[in-house]
């Protein structure tokens, strides 16, 4: 019985040990996780090669100890000589890598803990579905466009255009002998053009049907002047959108309507001054209308710098945003370009008094009906940051520093519901051509509550913590 | 106009006896150079489109692996993968070729070659050498820009627009290598050859018009190459400086465009002090007259093939005139329009925005002008009436959306999107191609002296019609919904993934449009050699070109140039024999050509030639 006893006891032991093993260990892969999508996914991916490298098996090809070195500031690493650094550096078309430096060890090593994960996962889920099949080709075939199709899709396009050409070129023959055109082109174009502008506009308007729900538009603005963009943008789709229908209406109508039949012959009328008039100052007063409302839309948008405006830099750089919040007094600390990545990844200098309660961060969080004022910051080609379920876009230029400010409206729980999509995030992304993962270059936008902000805000490390903060007063007196 | 050099000129050519090399390569005769500038323009266009079908297929099957990739790009598609640097590659080299090689220098080129000599009656250019040196240039150029395909690092991979940093710093990606510094090489010999090709269009215009061709009396496209070659003398010499400016940016360590840039990244050359922001202004000064160098040759085109064919007067024209005139100088003040959000002050930007909105005024007269062109008329559709009428079509869908993106309230968060792909192929691209292939249609009789195949022509239109609006429609709601343009994929955007079946959708339709070019390109070169016979005036047109003889001679005309007694659009006048009278009919009785012939002609006198029913 004792040993039994002491068996159950010691399985009980192994049991809890390994659950929590276990817990501990999908805790760090959770964390990696997250890391891992703020930080690496603009250049990295973890089976193919983005920008830098695939990332899988890496924890097999490097030693962790030299992994955490080579992430917290590669440059150093090239510098110091070491070999593997050196040549990675020179596979990768000398591209730098980010330095991370305000990644701590234990986050390095969830990171790696992640990639570990995800080597292993779809290589194992692989296997599996090739198994059953015999040959294994299966994946291929999936993915791969067979070459032979490809060849038979050449072929028969390149026999089509021989079949018209010869078509058409046999039609115009018996048409020289028969002494008129076997198609009556003039009829059948008209024919075909009427057919063209019905189908052509059901089909447009079968699109906005189908499409609209797809458009920013249709989940309402998320920003306080978005409301008015959205009215002038409506004003602007139903003026366009009458004199399309018309004009198009016109063309194609009359292109049907006034086909050459051989009996008539056209109306000689070379000029109406009374009609040419009328049809140039209509446009005139539509467009001043539209000015007019344009240019309080753009005024009102503009200029609307509040003092309550909570101060955000946007810093941007190949490939990844960063946010820094101003902090309690609202005032960003100053920057210099040539401490980029030395003293820290944004160059913002410590001993500047308005900079020890900045916060650097990955993620945008905002906070609901709150104005912000978003200061933008390129390292080192122009970027542009688009958010578009705010109406928002601004360039980011090195060297010329640009602005935008906003309110945000709608919480990100909020649009989650209105949009009856429980993942969905508001982003930031970039909108300016950029370089190879420009496709990725993202930044997840969370607009909080006041106390859900204020609990995040509270989570997030302060630039230069309090103790250094006071012994710097101190030297300073 | 002394009419006595020109027949001596003219006499001197015909003692001469040309040999391969002076006929067909350093030619100096304009319809010889505008052949040589079309069939580049066209091996450059089909090149382009084909760039556009790879990226295509990326934009659709972000997943899928194609073989053959690595069979045509070699490293760029490894394991049937178009690497993302390759893809801005192609779209950078796409939109250059296409804007300038080929809406540029093959239409311009084209039809200002062929046409003001033989419109306005002239012998040939004001300079034929410096025509030569045109077309000499131009071609360089396109050798160019295709060898900078093959260098290391790839071809320059900025965008079109090649904005600094990312070109100015070989660091910045791989295409700003030597990809970069050849574009840019390629650019300035592009310019060198618009500059010499424009100074001679207009010279011509204002010098070496027939007697009686007065400015009133111009034929439309005249005036629209006239205009085009100005607004190409204004503003390339400032692409020119800009390029020169990026060039010693690149090459020389300078700070003219670059700001803040470290050493490191700069090739070791702290740089600070210049501005990104520069460079576009630059760039667009030249970047939107370009827009309008692009489409007024194809509006002027347009016109005249509507009015042939619709056998009426094109209505307004002075009112046509008047708007190319203002299309032209407004163009010069809207360049900001593609800079709203680059944080140029909020009241310049209100500026642009005033001027590009009222652009719409004098766009809205001529399409209201074309319609009541064809309003009662008795159109005839052929293939070039056809892609006439497809332009005007294009240009009204395009331009309308031109009004938002014109509004900076509006582009904030338009800009760069899908929204601005389709705005600008639909009213540039598509458009300006359909007035390029309009006019070939229409004069390739005077081109090759053959005609092309008919039903060929209008199974190419409708297949290229149906294809650009299902390619370019859809696009708007991409852009609605905020997908950038210039992204390799849209994978890494859960809200995107609702495009997936759009994207297959938009590549299939640009594949089938693909094919449609080659039924194009079929029926152009073998028409060259075996299409029928062209008579003298096949579209029974009044202007001077079809008075002269189908075979090209130097010179043009065999005997004296003929003399311009009346307006190119008197077509269907009231009481006269035939549905169409040729500029260089008198009225009856009417002896000095400067006088405005307002009667009609004498019967017995009517038309010079047969007229032939097309």
């Amino acid at each position: 019985m004792k040993i039994l006893n002491l068996l159950s006891k010691f399985t009980l032991v192994v049991a809890l040990a390994f659950t929590f093993h276990l817990n501990l260990k999908a805790q760090t892969t959770e964390e990696g996780k997250a890391l891992y999508n703020a930080n690496c996914t603009a250049c990295h991916a973890i089976n193919d090669k983005v920008v830098g490298p695939a990332l899988k098996d890496v924890h097999k090809r490097r030693e962790e100890a030299w992994l955490i070195k080579w992430i917290k500031n590669s440059q150093a690493l090239i510098k110091s000589g070491d070999a593997q650094a050196v040549q990675l550096y020179k596979e990768n078309n000398e591209a730098m890598m980010t330095s991370f430096e305000n990644l701590s060890d234990i986050e390095v090593k969830s990171i790696i803990a992640y990639i570990k994960a995800e080597s292993e996962a779809p290589a194992a889920a692989a296997t599996a579905a090739v198994a059953p099949t015999s040959g294994g080709n299966m994946e291929a075939a999936n993915t791969d466009w067979n070459s032979a199709i490809n060849w038979l899709l050449f072929i028969i396009t390149i026999i089509l255009v021989l079949i018209i050409a010869t078509v058409s070129k046999i039609l115009g023959r018996i048409g020289d002998i028969q002494g008129k055109p076997i198609i009556n082109w003039n009829k059948t174009n008209s024919i075909l053009l009427m057919a063209f502008l019905v189908i052509g506009l059901g089909a447009a308007t079968w699109e906005f049907w189908a499409h609209s729900k797809h458009t920013v538009f249709s989940s309402g603005p998320a920003s306080e002047h978005g409301g008015e963009y959205d009215s002038m943008f409506m004003v602007t789709l139903i003026l366009t959108g009458i004199v399309f229908v018309i004009t198009q209406v016109l063309l194609f109508w009359y292109g049907f309507k006034y086909k050459a039949d051989g009996k008539r012959k056209a109306l000689y009328y070379p000029d109406n001054h009374k009609i040419e008039l009328l049809w140039t100052v209509i446009p005139a007063i539509v467009l001043t209308v539209l000015v007019i409302r344009g240019l309080m839309t753009w005024n009102a948008m503009m200029y609307n710098k509040s003092e309550k405006s909570r101060n955000i830099e946007i810093y941007a750089y190949q490939f990844g945003w960063n946010a820094r919040y101003a902090g309690v007094d609202n005032k960003l600390g100053a920057h210099n370009f040539r401490e980029q990545g030395k003293m820290n990844a944004l160059g913002v200098d410590t001993n500047d008094v308005n900079a020890y309660d900045d916060v650097i961060t990955n993620e945008l969080h905002l906070e609901v009906n709150q104005p912000v004022d978003l200061a933008f910051r390129a390292k080192d080609v122009i970027h542009s940051a688009l958010l578009p379920h705010f109406r928002v876009q601004m360039n980011v230029v090195p060297g010329l520093p640009t602005r935008f400010g906003f309110t945000p409206t709608v919480t990100t729980a909020e649009m989650r519901t209105k949009l009856k999509k429980p993942e969905f995030d508001y982003i930031l992304l970039c909108n300016k051509i950029c370089g190879g993962a420009h496709y990725r270059m993202k930044m997840k936008v969370v607009v909080d509550t006041k106390e859900d902000y204020q609990k995040w805000m509270k989570s997030q490390k302060v630039l230069v913590n309090k103790t250094t903060a006071n012994a710097a007063a101190v030297a300073l007196k | 106009m002394s009419d006595h050099n020109l027949t001596h000129n003219h006499e001197e050519h015909e003692h001469h006896e040309d040999n391969f090399f002076s006929k067909y390569v350093f030619s100096m005769d304009h319809k010889m150079i505008a052949r040589q500038f079309l069939i580049t323009g066209i091996i450059m266009g089909t090149i382009g489109m084909l760039m556009s079908l790879i990226f295509r297929l990326q934009l659709a099957y972000p997943d899928m692996k194609f073989p053959f990739l690595e069979g045509i790009l070699g490293h760029w598609g490894k394991d049937g993968k178009l690497d993302p640097n390759f893809y801005l590659a192609l779209i950078t080299i796409h939109g250059t070729i296409m804007v300038f090689y080929v809406l540029t220098a093959g239409l311009s080129g084209t039809f200002s070659n062929l046409l003001i000599p033989l419109q306005v009656g002239a012998r040939d250019m004001a300079s034929p050498f410096m025509n030569m040196l045109s077309y000499w240039f131009f071609f360089v150029s396109s050798v160019v820009l295709l060898v900078s395909l093959f260098v290391d690092g790839g071809p320059a991979s900025a965008g079109w627009t090649v904005y600094p940093p990312l070109s100015a710093l070989p660091k910045a990606i791989p295409g700003s290598g030597t990809g970069m510094t050849l574009w840019l090489v390629a650019m300035v010999l592009f310019i060198a050859s618009a500059l010499l090709g424009g100074i001679n269009y207009i010279a011509t215009v204002l010098n070496m018009r027939t007697k009686g061709m007065k400015m009133t009396r111009l034929p439309l496209t005249i005036w629209a190459f006239l205009v085009t070659a100005v607004l190409g003398l204004l503003s390339f010499p400032v692409l020119l400086g800009g390029s020169l400016l990026l060039i010693f940016d690149r090459s020389f360590g300078t700070s003219f465009y670059l700001s803040e840039i470290v050493a490191e990244f700069a090739g070791g050359i702290e740089r600070t002090g210049g501005s990104p922001i520069l460079f576009q202004h630059l760039f667009w000064f030249l970047g939107h007259p370009e827009v309008y160098i692009i489409l007024l040759p194809a509006l002027g085109i347009t016109s005249e093939v509507i009015a042939t064919n619709s056998r009426k007067p094109i209505f307004g024209y002075r009112a046509m005139i008047g708007s190319i005139l203002a299309i032209g100088i407004l163009s010069f003040i809207v360049w900001g329009h593609h800079m709203f959000i680059t944080g140029m002050n909020p009241f310049l930007g209100s500026v642009f925005m005033l001027g590009t909105l009222i652009i719409a005024v004098p766009s809205a007269v001529k399409t209201f002008n074309y319609l009541a062109t064809l309003w009662k008329g008795n159109l005839h559709l052929t293939p070039a009436m056809m892609f006439a009428i497809g332009l005007v079509s294009f240009f009204i869908s395009g331009g309308l959306t031109g009004i938002y993106l014109g509004n900076a309230a509006l582009d904030i968060n338009l800009h760069d999107t899908y929204f601005v792909v389709a705005h600008f192929h639909l009213v540039m691209g598509s458009a300006a191609i359909f007035g390029m292939l309009s006019g070939i249609y229409h004069w390739y009789p005077k081109l090759f002296g053959r005609m092309m195949n008919e039903t060929a022509g209008h199974v190419h239109f409708w297949l290229t019609i149906i294809s650009a609006y299902c390619v370019f429609f859809p696009m708007h709601f991409m852009g609605l919904a905020g997908v950038p343009r210039r992204y390799y994929a849209n994978t890494a955007y859960d809200q995107f993934n609702v495009f997936v079946d759009m994207n297959e959708f938009i590549t299939i339709a640009a594949i089938l449009g693909g094919v449609a070019q080659f039924i194009f390109l079929a029926n152009f070169f073998i028409s060259i050699y075996k299409g029928k016979r062209a008579p003298q005036n096949p579209w029974n047109s009044n202007t001077l070109e079809w008075t002269a003889p189908v075979e090209h001679l130097h010179g043009n005309w065999p005997g004296e140039i003929p003399h311009v007694y009346r307006w190119a659009y008197d077509y269907s006048k009231p009481g006269a024999e035939e549905d169409f009278i040729p500029q260089n009919i008198p009225d009856a009785g009417q002896t000095d050509p400067m006088q405005e012939a307002e009667g009609l002609p004498e019967p017995s006198k009517k038309s010079v030639q047969e007229p032939v029913m097309a």
